[in-house]
């Protein structure tokens, strides 16, 4: 059994994490796996959107110690691997979906936060608990929690360590819903399906634009998410959108 | 005159001169620097066309030198045939010149860049000068444009570590004028060439000639250089047109003379 279980159903990429011995902790073999799925993700047409899950109890719990407690001198690589994981599933022209079966710690929160869209069970806190073995958090999520959050709210979990429970990871904004455990993959996956039946190039531009904004100014994002219409416009997805609404039925997209 | 590497697109009161080798992703072989100098010399000479747009189309600038072409040659050879100096023919096109860059403009390609009036970066653009990486220097230009642009720690870092920026850091730097996606990056260059194509053809002339006397010349010389430009276009049919028009509350008309 692969420690990243890779499968395309309908247009949709799930990505499960697969160590469920070790709660899905990321270790060199999973990080290696992450990075070709998340390229992978992003040069095969016939993948419309991904969603990022783990198998067992956990989501993810964080960086292998074993490993992490020896890591000296693989720095660089692992910050390389990290970067392509995070800035990949950010960049990814897709919708991106963390679908949190469980604990989001550490890197698994920092995954589970590079992705467009959180769905978790209940039990699906999210943790930064570096300052217990006496470090800061990295893989973006000093950037992340202050953004999703506000820095109230990210210096307490940081500092605490202490874990973010779902139910307020959800009233914060930072997940989009908490559902039932044995609900939440028939969730994920009726939306995923539907924005995999989306108008594709709609889809990627909003997420361009959103990224865009992190950067821009306000004047600055009316003018790019401007020309990115323009660019929508000449396609087929908005010509049957618009045909779709005056014939008042549903459109059927083909992402182009 | 038939091209091999390029494409020119007359459009009046525009044209768009996109390099065309994308299979070596644009590199710029002297052939091809001799074709884009051919090209501005003639849109330089048509009084049809007002501003031109430089771009190496949807995905790619120009991604450097030929590196094949000079691997085995030797420094004599380099110097007679002139391989960076002939690129200086782009900086004596007197129309303003847009660069359109999407993707990678490396080395020459981003050397190329640097030599036009205005930058419209599409978001996948990046701009480097990796030479150092092959054991060389940037060597038309991007020692020294890239320090009179963004800046002598800027272009020390590009030109020592070979590693490329994105385009939006060569926005906050300055260096680019717009970031756009990249599918309408020609686009939006050419909307910046049409509506600079409305101005004063002589006034455009030398207000790009008064700025790059700015990267020249101590500030009472631009500054002199300037004034005198100033007056000379109170010679012109233009400025007679322009402030009429700007009175009688009416577009100018301008006609280049």
């Amino acid at each position: 059994m692969s420690v990243l279980d890779v499968t395309l159903e309908s247009g949709v990429q799930w990505i499960r994490l697969n160590r469920p011995e070790s709660m899905n902790a990321v270790n060199g073999e999973l990080r290696a796996a992450l990075v070709a799925a998340v390229r992978d993700a992003e040069r095969n047409p016939e993948v419309r959107v991904v969603v990022v899950t783990g198998t067992g109890k956990a989501f993810c719990s964080g960086a292998d110690v074993r490993e992490f407690a020896s890591r000296e001198g693989a720095v660089d690589a692992i910050r390389g691997e990290y970067e392509r994981i995070l800035t990949g599933l950010r960049n990814l022209p897709k919708p991106v979906i963390a679908s949190l079966n469980g604990v989001a710690a550490g890197i698994g929160a920092s995954i589970a936060m590079a992705c467009d869209l959180r769905f978790a069970t209940p039990d699906a806190a999210l943790v930064e608990a570096f300052v217990k073995i006496g470090l800061t958090p990295d893989g973006g999520a000093t950037w992340f929690l202050p953004r999703f959050i506000g820095t109230a709210k990210a210096f307490e979990i940081m500092y605490t360590g202490d874990p973010l429970p779902a139910a307020e990871a959800e009233r914060l904004g930072l997940y989009n819903r908490v559902v039932p455990a044995e609900s939440l993959e028939e969730t994920v996956r009726d939306l995923a399906q539907a924005l995999a039946r989306g108008p594709a190039m709609a889809l990627a531009a909003a997420k361009r634009s959103v990224n865009f904004s992190a950067n821009s100014t306000f004047d600055e994002a009316l003018d790019f998410e401007f020309m990115l219409q323009g660019v929508q416009m000449q396609g087929q997805d908005f010509k049957e959108g618009v045909t779709a609404f005056l014939e008042r039925r549903k459109p059927e997209f083909k992402g182009e | 005159m038939d091209f091999e590497f390029i494409r020119v697109q007359t459009e009046p009161p525009i044209a768009v001169v996109t390099l065309d080798r994308p299979k070596v992703l644009n590199a710029l072989s002297p052939a091809l620097v001799d074709e884009v100098t051919v090209a501005l010399g003639q849109l330089d000479q048509d009084d049809s066309i007002r501003a031109v747009v430089l771009t190496g189309g949807p995905k790619v600038f120009a991604a450097g030198a030929d590196i094949g072409d000079m691997a085995e040659r030797g420094p004599i050879e380099q110097l007679r045939r002139d391989q960076t100096g002939r690129w200086a023919k782009v900086t004596g096109f007197t129309k303003p010149l847009i660069a359109a860059v999407n993707g990678y403009a490396l080395g020459g390609g981003c050397e190329m860049a640097l030599m036009c009036d205005l930058i419209i970066a599409g978001d996948s653009a990046r701009f480097g000068q990796p030479e150092i990486n092959l054991g060389i220097i940037a060597g038309a230009g991007g020692t020294q444009r890239w320090t009179r642009t963004a800046g002598k720690y800027i272009a020390m870092e590009v030109n020592l570590t070979g590693q490329p920026i994105t385009a939006w850091r060569a926005y906050q730097l300055g260096m680019v004028n717009r970031v756009v996606p990249a599918e309408v990056t020609i686009d939006v260059a050419k909307q910046v060439a049409r509506q600079i194509a409305t101005r004063a053809p002589i006034a455009a002339r030398l207000a790009k000639e008064s700025v790059n006397q700015a990267l020249e010349t101590p500030l009472s010389e631009g500054l002199a250089v300037e004034r005198k430009n100033f007056y000379f276009l109170f010679a012109t049919e233009d400025q007679k047109e322009g402030m009429k028009a700007f009175l009688e509350k009416r577009p100018a008309e301008f006609k280049g003379r």
